[in-house]
């Protein structure tokens, strides 16, 4: 069996077809993953009651699979009254997981800022949401550039899962073709290969963005 | 000397605990407005962590430590109020890397004072100017030597018109050659009426500047006294052999 790449191109309409979802649900993922994670990280700094919990959530959502959480949020909770679309809870799935991940990628990025900065802050009256926003954050945000554009290309990666939620996402597409068609070949390639492109297009744009950080200032 | 109503810092009676280290013990300490206070002594006598608590950075444990009026440690509110009547520069300069010298300048001043970004401007060119560096006013601290750095944050410090000035070693970190730029700006500083509390062992500077020369050691002030008095025969004995040993290189 061959690759015919007449169906191959045939099938590439379908398939780009669901690239708009694909991108939809891993931008709005990373969004959400990377607002949760850093709230996440805020409140463990913080400390006290609040702060141990949080770390316990970050741990609990790092140890179990992705695929336990999409089927909980949309097979569980209807039992509950709870009852969510399935594109929701596939956003919500994959930011929930990955900000356990993005937590500690902060953690590390923050863990990373000399101590003499947030001093600096505080000896200035800065507020403690100043000193995050103006002080903290964008020294992080430079220590960390290269993992988090890693975390976004896996959340990128992980969108296929939403097909078990009927989310008509490209590897779903391009599955659904070769259940079809009983040829899997061209159109598994035709969706790896846009993966391809789409993951290699995240990494250039965060190295970049990671050099113009680096540039300022230029320690 | 009995306590004046413009008295800035009062210290009385201040204890304080890393764990169980004793760091500072029963020290008693007065800064009258518009007067200099060199704080000097051996590495691990306290006086950093002192200077620390006077503007709230580092708690403590027992006594009462005053800031313009308000005992610090009491409520966060009013330390916070408290510390806005003072201005710190530390031993690493502790300059935001990511930000523009004038950035740097401005960020209290928009941010903590409320002051639109033109205003906020000024302000921070006019303290620039003070320390001899407007030109560099569009750099970026990892493009200055340590001296300038250290310009910048004393600049930066000022910006929000404190009361006090509090310098955690602000020479320390830097080179020989550096030194004299920093304290040329310190002196001119203290000869406009600052008033300053001033960690350093530039002696030459206390001998200039300093209405009073505090020496500690093993986290007790030992020895406070007029510079006159302290750089000439009357001074306690520890100090003296201090005195002695870093004057002679």
């Amino acid at each position: 069996m061959g690759f015919d790449l007449a169906f191959a191109l045939s099938s590439v309409p379908t398939i780009l077809g669901a690239v708009g979802t694909t991108l939809f649900v891993a931008l709005v993922s990373c969004i959400g993953a990377a607002a949760t994670g850093f709230l996440f990280e805020m409140v463990r700094r913080v400390g006290g009651i609040a702060g141990l919990l949080i770390g316990f959530v970050i741990d609990f959502i790092r140890s179990t699979p992705v695929l336990a959480w999409l089927y909980f949020l949309y097979f569980v909770l209807p039992f509950y009254g709870i009852r969510l679309g399935s594109m929701t809870v596939g956003v919500m799935g994959l930011s929930l997981y990955y900000s356990g991940y993005l937590a500690e990628v902060f953690k590390a990025g923050i863990d990373a800022i000399p101590r003499g900065q947030s001093e600096a802050a505080r000896a200035l009256s800065l507020s403690r949401r100043d000193a995050v926003i103006h002080v903290i954050a964008p020294q992080m945000l430079r220590n960390i550039a290269a993992p988090l554009g890693n975390y976004f290309v896996s959340i990128l990666k992980a969108t296929p899962y939403l097909a078990v939620l009927a989310v008509p996402e490209m590897l779903g597409q391009a599955f659904d073709i070769a259940s079809e068609t009983y040829r899997y070949t061209e159109p598994l390639v035709v969706a790896g290969i846009i993966f391809l492109v789409l993951a290699l297009a995240i990494s250039h744009g965060v190295k970049r963005l990671e050099q113009r950080l680096l540039a300022v200032g230029a320690r | 000397m009995s306590i004046q109503s413009d008295t800035i810092v009062d210290i009385q009676g201040l204890n304080k605990w890393f764990g169980a280290l004793h760091v500072l013990k029963n020290v008693d300490l007065a800064v009258a407005s518009g007067t200099r206070v060199v704080v000097c002594g051996p590495s691990g006598s306290g006086k950093s962590t002192l200077i620390r608590c006077i503007n709230g950075l580092e708690t403590y444990q027992q006594g009462t430590l005053r800031l313009a009026g308000t005992m610090l440690g009491l409520s966060a509110r009013e330390t916070a109020a408290a510390r806005r009547q003072t201005g710190m520069v530390f031993q690493s300069f502790n300059l935001f890397p990511h930000l523009t010298v004038l950035s740097n300048c401005t960020l209290a001043l928009r941010r903590v004072a409320g002051r639109s970004r033109a205003e906020a401007e000024d302000i921070a060119m006019a303290h620039l100017e003070k320390v001899r560096i407007p030109e560099k006013a569009q750099s970026y601290p990892g493009q200055l030597s340590g001296g300038q750095q250290q310009r910048v944050a004393i600049a930066r410090a000022l910006c929000l018109n404190p009361r006090i000035m509090l310098f955690d070693e602000p020479t320390s970190a830097l080179d020989p050659e550096m030194i004299k730029e920093v304290l040329d700006v310190m002196v001119t500083l203290a000869r406009d009426g600052m008033t300053m509390v001033c960690v350093t062992h530039e002696m030459g500077f206390a001998r200039e500047v300093a209405g009073q020369v505090v020496f500690m050691d093993g986290g007790c002030i030992l020895d406070s006294a007029s510079s006159r008095d302290f750089f000439g025969s009357a001074g306690h004995p520890r100090s003296r052999l201090f005195l002695e040993k870093i004057l002679k290189h």
